[in-house]
């Protein structure tokens, strides 16, 4: 690398210090293995920016596993800004680690976080400034092996051509086992086949090359045919069983630049028993395992130590549910009360009674509460199994306002199953109450001015939901909707309303349920200028438009089409576990607007004959 | 008490702007387990001010901030509790106690010595450099200069005390400047070298670092 180069482009770019590394606690390794061998070299690629990366709770748990091991040196990379893109074609630069700036080309594995289907095209920039060929078919024996793991893993089609192998589920034990493999085969210096053939007997891991895809009459997906008789015929994810023995962030990198989740973060349990129809986290991610609060406490203490940080997060998918959360929030309070740590509870459900909670939390700091009642009737809120009524929102926001805050974000979902206007509309009437509500206190007990924020996004058919065969509403209906709510919204003392896009919420359902030839379309995308998708400013839809297109595809058969609970669907060889007779029962209920308990007060047998082996002794009734 | 803190700033983190190097500090004060005094409010933050701004890229040997204490704390334990929690490319020079003072470290701030490596697209030629030098502090420096009610012209040659060429070695050329730095402002010397730039036709790139910041210790008292 010349550094005089990289130096004169450094004070070019924006935010030079997303592309510098020497962040405290970043680690750094002596490139000899102790066996007078070389180290593995692996580059973990978050492909978003750093800010966003860095946040990632998943990929800083992989980093410390990898390097925790004397074989492996894990580094990190990012896609680069535009501004930052630029510069390094300009001047020939490779894309680099941020550890030893070494070349990401040079790597022996580039392994991507893939935690939304929206960050797709800047694999593509990563492997490009790379030097690395998009397609695993057009790569060389000496070309780095590239793979993929997070969420997006459990439909892995749309990226399958260009990844070597992909993990599916929890990280943590399967990445030792895959990084074991490696090293092996690395010592006995065989083909890259030899390397995928062990590898893809792993539990968990995925080759996608093993397989073919057929597609109907209709130009729909048919069914993956095997290509080598021992591929298995199912990818099972992977469930870390014992959070407490499971490693975590350990000694945590602390960015310079201020990050989007600039906290400690702490997992206080992995999963969700609530079972929303259409949250795929509420699916893929069970069962539910939690943390001891002994083991809390322990992390909590080391990574405060490690990183000065004065803010924690209690993290989970609904931290409200932590079955000692009344014990936990004072304890953590009142043990770094006199450091003015302050703790914050990200997904917080409005049933969860946190008032004594909250008002402790208030005395260090403010943080901001969101709330998520989703839809706008009751009768919408049971056929996604929500779960929550008015009266529990309306007590929530009443606490937090006695308690002393003033601005609430309150976030929906447009376009729903079986949304209708009046669904619409009662998301105004339930902020026009929120805001009486507040308005109703009286002057001394209640903040200056509210500051209601509605947000509505639209929603996603995703994988592995109950909702997984729904369509998308079109992009018109989209904009009907969110005007006939913005227009209701209108003239409701201190509410706001924000919405996200559309365009990218249609790319984002058409990759969800894709297939294998949306490989093709992400090249084509990526060729034609696409980048940093997510970024709605950036959006680039000329560019995709053009990429389905030159594919004979289209956005709506992915996006728009209902797919029949009888026919085949992309992801169905990779299983979850959650099985899909389960998922077909809660897509009825739906439709009969009938709900489904929490599955802490009794198994609901979402993982079917598995449910006694994969989640015994977690499905006991708690009152 | 409150103590005043000389402390380097080098590769890796010269790109780390002015405001993150403010949390930098705050959190390696955090990990020192230092008795830390905090403002009041909502949001309390841990008393510490800087001197001045470095800009992003340059380097420094010899920046100032001061930290209040809600205990009294010798300036060497204070050392050997920040130094070793501080990332790579932070170092602590110095530490002095400020007393019962209450004035700025930036109140007490007079002037600053620059040292840049500047490289040319062609060879660094000494006499013309040097003749350069002289014919840009002979008079007037206007640049243009971005402020409030818009851009401006201002001359800048009132803030430069000395301007030097050390040596030249190939296409690269080392440099000694000398310039104000108050409360008021100071001496921008990438500016600076800007105008010598085009005294000589030509461009360059510069690497430049903060060597010292001329601090009147007596003011503070």
């Amino acid at each position: 690398m010349d550094r005089t180069l990289l130096n004169s482009i450094l004070k070019k770019v924006e935010k030079p210090s997303r592309y510098t590394g020497g962040e405290l606690n970043m680690r750094v390794k002596d490139l000899s293995a102790p066996d007078g061998g070389k180290l593995c070299r692996f580059a973990l690629c978050f492909p978003d920016v750093y800010e966003i990366g860095m946040s990632h709770l998943g990929s800083r748990i992989i980093y410390n596993v990898l390097n925790e091991r004397d074989d492996t040196y894990c580094e990190r990379a990012y896609a680069p800004w535009f501004d930052m893109e630029d510069e390094l074609r300009k001047n020939g630069l490779p894309i680099y680690s941020l550890e030893t700036g070494t070349p990401l080309g040079e790597f022996d594995v580039i392994g991507f976080s893939l935690l939304y289907e929206m960050c797709y095209t800047n694999i593509l920039t990563v492997l490009d400034l790379a030097g690395v060929p998009f397609r695993s078919r057009d790569r060389r024996e000496e070309a780095p092996l590239i793979i993929a793991g997070g969420p997006c893993v459990c439909n892995p089609e749309p990226v399958a051509d260009i990844m070597d192998a992909l993990v599916f589920g929890d990280g943590e034990e399967v990445m030792n086992e895959f990084m074991d493999v490696y090293t092996d085969w690395k010592r006995t210096g065989g083909k890259k086949a030899e390397l995928l053939k062990r590898l893809s007997r792993i539990k968990g891991v995925y080759v996608p090359g093993y397989y073919s895809a057929e597609y109907d009459d209709n130009g729909n997906f048919g069914r993956l045919v095997k290509l080598d008789p021992d591929a298995p015929d199912s990818i099972e994810r992977r469930i870390v069983e014992d959070l407490d023995a499971a490693q975590y962030t350990g000694k945590l990198v602390v960015p310079y630049m201020s990050i989007v989740h600039d906290r400690v973060a702490l997992e206080i349990f992995r999963g969700c028993t609530r079972g929303c129809r259409f949250c795929q986290a509420g699916f893929i991610y069970r069962p539910v395992r939690e943390r001891e609060m002994s083991t809390v406490i322990k992390q909590t203490d080391e990574s405060l130590d490690c990183t000065g940080y004065d803010e924690i997060s209690l993290f989970s998918l609904s931290s409200g549910d932590y079955s000692h959360i009344h014990e936990l929030v004072p304890l953590i309070l009142d043990r770094y009360e006199k450091d003015r740590v302050s703790v914050s509870l990200p997904s917080l459900r409005i049933d969860s009674f946190l008032k004594d909670d909250l008002e402790k939390i208030q005395k260090v700091r403010k943080t901001g509460l969101t709330f998520a009642p989703e839809a706008g009737t009751q009768r919408l809120r049971d056929v996604i199994n929500k779960g929550v009524t008015e009266e529990d929102l309306l007590r929530s926001v009443h606490d937090a306002f006695v308690a002393g805050w003033h601005g609430v974000k309150l976030y929906f979902m447009i376009g729903l199953p079986t949304e209708t206007d009046e669904d619409v509309l009662g998301i105004a009437e339930l902020a026009r109450k929120v805001s009486r509500e507040f308005y109703s206190m009286p002057k001394e007990l209640r903040g200056k001015g509210l500051r209601c924020t509605v947000s509505a996004s639209t929603f996603v058919p995703k994988p592995f939901t109950p909702f997984q065969w729904e369509p998308q509403i079109e992009v018109s209906e989209v904009l009907r909707r969110q005007a006939l709510l913005r227009q209701a919204l209108k003239g409701i003392r201190g509410v706001e309303f924000s919405c996200h896009f559309s365009e990218t919420s249609r790319l984002e359902a058409a990759f969800a349920r894709g297939d294998r030839r949306l490989s093709e379309v992400l090249i084509s995308a990526y060729e034609h200028g696409a980048r940093l998708d997510s970024w709605d400013e950036h959006f680039n839809k000329p560019a995709w438009e053009a990429a389905f297109a030159e594919n004979g595809l289209t956005v709506e058969q992915y996006a728009n089409r209902r797919i029949g609970t009888d026919e085949p669907l992309a992801w169905q060889h990779m299983d979850a576990i959650v099985c899909m007779d389960y998922l077909k029962r809660e897509h009825e209920k739906a439709y009969d607007e009938v709900t489904t308990r929490d599955c802490r007060k009794g198994c609901n047998g979402c993982f079917g004959r598995r449910s006694a082996v994969i989640c015994r002794g977690r499905t006991e009734v708690s009152e | 008490m409150r103590l005043a803190v000389v402390f380097t700033k080098e590769d890796p983190v010269r790109f780390v702007s002015h405001l993150d190097v403010q949390r930098l500090f705050q959190r390696a004060f955090r990990r020192a387990k230092l008795p830390l005094a905090y403002s009041q409010g909502f949001n309390p933050h841990p008393l510490v001010s800087f001197a001045t701004a470095l800009s992003v890229g340059m380097t420094s040997r010899g920046e100032y901030l001061d930290v209040m204490l809600t205990e009294p704390m010798t300036t060497d334990a204070f050392r050997s509790a920040v130094e070793s929690v501080l990332p790579d490319g932070v170092r602590i020079a110095e530490v002095f106690d400020l007393g019962e003072s209450r004035k700025s470290l930036t109140s007490a701030m007079r002037s600053a010595d620059y040292f840049a490596e500047v490289a040319f697209p062609g060879p660094a030629d000494a006499d013309g450099i040097k003749q350069a030098i002289a014919d840009l502090l002979a008079s007037e420096i206007v640049v243009m200069k971005k402020t409030k009610g818009g851009i401006k012209p201002v001359d800048i040659r009132p803030m430069v005390i000395s301007m030097e060429l050390v040596k030249t070695e190939g296409n690269t050329a080392f440099f000694s400047m000398t310039g104000k730095l108050t409360a008021e402002g100071g001496l921008n010397p990438e500016t600076l070298l800007g105008e010598l730039y085009e005294k000589l036709g030509t461009s360059g790139a510069a690497r430049i670092e903060r060597v010292r910041i001329e601090l009147d210790r007596e003011a503070l008292k």
